[in-house]
């Protein structure tokens, strides 16, 4: 079966349109606290829809807001049925993960290019900016896709970048960026500034949702994002175009695009910025980006993101692309491990389901977990559960908790681990403690005191839930006011 | 005009609303906080700006770099 792909942002908006999955703000809203707030209530419903402004007061363009918040919005960005469960979710990413990598097509017209601004640049005339954040330090850009290359080989395809980092505006053409020194763009940065040579950059800024979900994946640094934009639209590759100024690839449909440069060795107040872990980031000194050249699309749809406590729309950004990494990493020494729920606040904590090959097997899997390039400063507590246990279903989670867990012998701590900073339990900045809790059903040699015979579901009960299903989608559509 | 957070009279108006003449927005020159004309007297009026957020010169001075600039090579 062909899935549905999007070739840029206006065209999944249609489908999420389509489907019940966006709603359009026609009166003007004031963008503080308007926005912000319509992107926390859109993260409070269940399934809640991207939330289309038409009318900001004082600006020209139009902004959007949840496009990925919810599971029905991440099940059709596949091209899934909207209520696809989030196991099979993750199992249809894995599959199509394997087939990395698919060659983005490089094109020579792109709907990016339609307007071109060089000179007197003041962004605020194509973006509406707003604060998201009471606190916030000022207006911030949460959901771009920024690329850039590596400055010893800027032509090498496979380590040129697709990140996306947190940028805040501090001028008509002037911008903050963090650049964690963990995070790829921080390595670009650091080979640059030793030769106080400038890293030029592309913010692209709304794309087709698969390139945003890639742009936050963790990736080894010399494997190309677009190569697993394609991989994950199943094998249909996305269409980039080059930069103005430089070699640089940009997905064809960007809404807008700021290009320039990070300033060599240079650091200036950045933040406060409500963060993913649901508190506020320190305002520390950190890199600015000037802007040299803006291309955008006629009528540019500014796409940003609202994060607060979670979950909000960057836990569903960050949930299944935290989990794939993850899975494949520790699957090549641990086949037996069957998927990996990592997306409670990106991986700080993990549950896995795993086949047990013996005694204290499934602590052995925590550890791993624990020793991967992601989990080792992520990841904190690592919960381990059987493989008929559907990790991504915390009442099935709760349950073998609460009926596999001798607390005596399958909860270990180990002290002084390397941790992530933005965790406020972080102490330092940096370092942790792990947990590891050993939910998974005893083998020998481990003492197997007491042999349990597990509950069976009646014969004939799947036929039973597609009949029930049918049934309430028919009386649904009969009578609307129930729907 | 001073600015809200770090009280700096270092402060620049940096854009008028591009339709109407509806709010101004703007940014202290020392600790780049920016703030619309529209928006509530708490992030905008030094007075009532909460104090946990509020920063000092001293605290700039002090302040981490990240990423940290590295030592300059001689090419």
């Amino acid at each position: 079966m062909a899935y549905k792909t999007y070739r840029d942002l206006r065209d999944f908006l249609a489908t999420l349109e389509a489907e019940g999955q966006l709603v359009r703000i026609k009166d003007e809203v004031n963008p503080e606290p308007e926005i912000g707030a319509a992107g926390r209530a859109a993260a409070n419903l269940k399934n809640g829809p991207a939330v289309l402004f038409e009318n900001v007061k004082g600006y020209k363009g139009s902004v959007v807001t949840n496009v990925h918040g919810s599971w029905a919005n991440h099940a059709l960005m596949m091209g899934m049925d909207k209520d696809t469960p989030v196991i099979d979710q993750f199992r249809e990413l894995a599959r199509r993960w394997d087939k990395y990598p698919v060659a983005p097509n490089i094109v020579t017209d792109a709907p990016c290019k339609q307007n071109k601004i060089t000179e007197d640049i003041n962004i605020f005339e194509i973006l509406p900016l707003y604060r998201i954040n009471k606190y916030d330090g000022g207006f911030f850009i949460s959901k771009a896709s920024v690329i850039s290359a590596d400055p010893d080989e800027p032509q090498n395809f496979d380590k040129m970048n697709v990140g996306t980092y947190r940028i805040q505006v501090k001028g008509k053409d002037t911008l903050g960026i963090q650049a964690l020194p963990f995070h790829d763009i921080g390595l670009q940065l650091k080979k640059a500034e030793r030769l106080n040579k400038p890293v030029p950059i592309a913010i692209t800024i709304g794309n087709d949702p698969i390139v945003t979900f890639m742009a936050s994946t963790p990736v080894k640094y010399d494997q190309n994002e677009y190569g697993f934009v394609g991989a994950l639209r199943d094998g249909v590759p996305s269409d980039v175009i080059k930069a103005e100024e430089t070699d640089l690839l940009i997905p064809a449909g960007a809404e807008v695009v700021l290009e320039g440069y990070i300033k060599p060795r240079v650091r200036t107040v950045e933040g406060p910025f409500g963060e993913f872990p649901g508190s506020y980031s320190g305002a520390r000194l950190q890199a600015e980006v000037k802007i040299t050249t803006v291309t955008y699309r006629d009528n540019p749809i500014f796409e940003n993101l609202y994060l607060g406590l979670p979950w909000t729309e960057i836990d569903y950004l960050l949930a299944l692309n935290t989990c794939i990494p993850l899975y494949q990493q520790i699957k090549e020494t641990h086949p037996e491990v069957k998927a990996v729920n990592a997306m409670y606040t990106h991986g700080i904590g993990v549950i896995v389901s795993t086949g047990v090959r013996y005694g204290g097997y499934g602590k052995a899997v925590g550890m791993r977990v624990l020793t991967t390039p992601h989990g080792m400063p992520y990841s904190k507590i690592v919960i381990v559960v059987d493989e008929f246990v559907d990790p991504f279903n915390l009442e099935q989670v709760m349950w073998a908790l609460t009926t596999r867990v001798d607390p005596i012998k399958d909860v270990a701590i180990i002290p002084n681990c390397p941790g992530m900073p933005l965790d406020p339990s972080s102490n330092p900045p940096g370092m942790h403690s792990k947990l590891i809790i050993d939910a998974t059903t005893p083998v020998a040699p481990e003492a197997v005191t007491r042999e349990t015979q597990l509950l069976e579901p009646p014969v004939g009960y799947e036929i039973w839930e597609q009949t029930i299903q049918q049934l309430l989608k028919a009386q649904q559509a009969a009578d609307p006011v129930l729907a | 005009m001073i600015c809200p957070r770090c009280e700096s009279e270092n402060v620049d108006k940096l854009v008028d609303s591009p339709v109407g003449d509806v709010w101004e927005v703007y940014m202290c020159n020392r600790c780049y906080y920016s703030w619309r004309s529209t928006e509530d007297a708490s992030v905008t009026d030094p007075a009532k700006y909460d104090k946990r957020f509020k920063l000092t010169e001293a605290q700039i001075a002090k302040m981490m770099e990240i990423p940290p600039i590295p030592p300059l090579e001689v090419e």
